[in-house]
């Protein structure tokens, strides 16, 4: 018969809840705790939020898959043991979440059509010459957006969130090679979208 | 080296991906070429930017909805119990879920029976001292809620015995052990009820027991 060896789940109140780690506030939110599954929103929804919309793109589906993450995070609450950090569980959660969304809408992230093509530097001396002065963000947040779904989520992945080849490969479910390739398209396609502006 | 060679492995340069070999040759093409030198500073300058974006913030109508979706989520007060229970064990009891949750039966069962004890031995006004009882739990069971209450364990036991299939074999033990606690009540409370119809006593254990039914089969099926 198992027998069940883990910590004991206090309520997570008053002066203390502000002081609490997030293993402590999940703890205590898997025990039905409403002040800590708040405290654990109010830590982290503005990066599960800006990883949504940059993956997505587009506000509204953010808002919207940022609630359907914190809703699975209540219901998987219990399952998060501490074994990795939370945000990195937070994280992974929020992947996998803005890749069921991407499935149900039948995007497809692996582009082997000509919108995968570039345009060659070499083909078109004279943007060869035009630079990207320099580059504001929001230029920089409105080039992202207008990536195929594909390009954007592997350069979000690499470049902004700071994954591995090998971590996307597995998350994704695609070849490294494919990773690479899709980042480096990802890439020029944004040089040639700040060029343009 | 062409451009076109050397702008396909740009990007890996940059990240430092390439093998030495291959790095020489881009970095000997890049040394006489001012285009591919423009591509690689703009993709170091996005590589750059893109690392150092800021977080963003979505409106603040956001929580209530996550807010009251959760609230729509809230376990039942069973599984509440449950999950306290769970939180016992870093007390570091060795108690197992299927223990823990026959002695919260257990206790169920001895509390029911302390109350009807002390009903039946000094009558009515001993109740309101009793915290376990509420005035609800008082309203004298009808034919009407009995047929509903029966109608829902029903229904939640069909949906129950869905899930039982992929239960753990611990948890259908539990289960069965507790559901076999309330059946033994209610079994007792109709054989009182029998000799004597009109004892109020047991129509609200009986009222009890099922309720007690409907919420295990309410956390219960949720596993």
């Amino acid at each position: 018969m198992a027998i069940i060896t883990t910590t004991l789940t206090m309520p997570v109140t008053g002066e203390r809840i502000h002081h609490a780690s997030d293993l402590e506030l999940a703890r205590a939110a898997a025990a039905g705790d409403s002040a800590a599954f708040e405290k654990l929103y109010e830590q982290h929804h503005r990066r599960v939020y800006s990883l949504c919309l940059r993956m997505l793109g587009n506000g509204t589906h953010a808002e919207d898959l940022t609630q359907e993450v914190f809703l699975q995070v209540y219901k998987k609450i219990g399952s998060f043991r501490g074994d990795s950090a939370f945000t990195t569980w937070l994280h992974r959660l929020t992947v996998n979440q803005v890749l069921m969304h991407f499935r149900r809408r039948g995007v497809k992230l692996e582009h082997t059509s000509e919108e995968g093509d570039f345009t060659n530097v070499v083909d078109t001396p004279l943007q060869s010459t035009r630079r990207i002065s320099m580059v504001d963000r929001l230029a920089l947040e409105k080039a992202i957006s207008q990536l195929p779904p594909g390009y954007r989520t592997v350069f979000v992945l690499h470049d902004v969130e700071g994954y591995e080849h090998e971590e996307i490969s597995s998350v994704l479910d695609v070849s490294i090679g494919t990773s690479k390739s899709q980042l480096h398209k990802a890439r020029m396609r944004l040089r040639e979208l700040l060029t343009k502006k | 080296m062409v451009c076109k060679q050397c702008q396909e492995l740009i990007s890996e340069y940059i990240d430092g991906g390439l093998e030495l070999g291959e790095q020489s040759n881009v970095e000997r093409h890049l040394a006489g070429c001012e285009p591919c030198r423009a591509v690689r500073d703009d993709l170091l300058q996005i590589v750059h930017f893109s690392q150092q974006l800021p977080v963003q913030s979505p409106s603040r109508a956001l929580w209530p909805r996550i807010s009251a979706d959760v609230t729509e989520l809230q376990p039942s007060l069973w599984t509440r119990t449950l999950r306290s229970l769970a939180g016992f064990q870093a007390l570091k009891f060795n108690f197992s879920v299927p223990q823990l949750i026959a002695g919260a039966a257990a206790l169920a069962i001895i509390i029911s029976t302390g109350v009807i004890i002390s009903r039946r031995d000094n009558g009515p006004a001993q109740l309101a001292g009793v915290s376990a009882v509420t005035p609800s739990d008082v309203t004298p069971l009808s034919q009407a809620d009995l047929q509903q209450l029966e109608k829902q364990i029903n229904q939640l036991s069909a949906a129950v015995e869905q899930r039982k299939e992929a239960w753990d074999p611990e948890l259908r033990t539990a289960f069965e052990r507790n559901l076999l606690y309330i059946d033994q009540s209610l079994v007792e409370c109709r054989h009182q009820l029998k000799d004597n119809p009109a004892d109020n006593v047991s129509q609200e254990l009986m009222l009890n027991a099922y309720r007690e039914k409907v919420r295990l089969l309410e956390g219960f099926e949720k596993f």
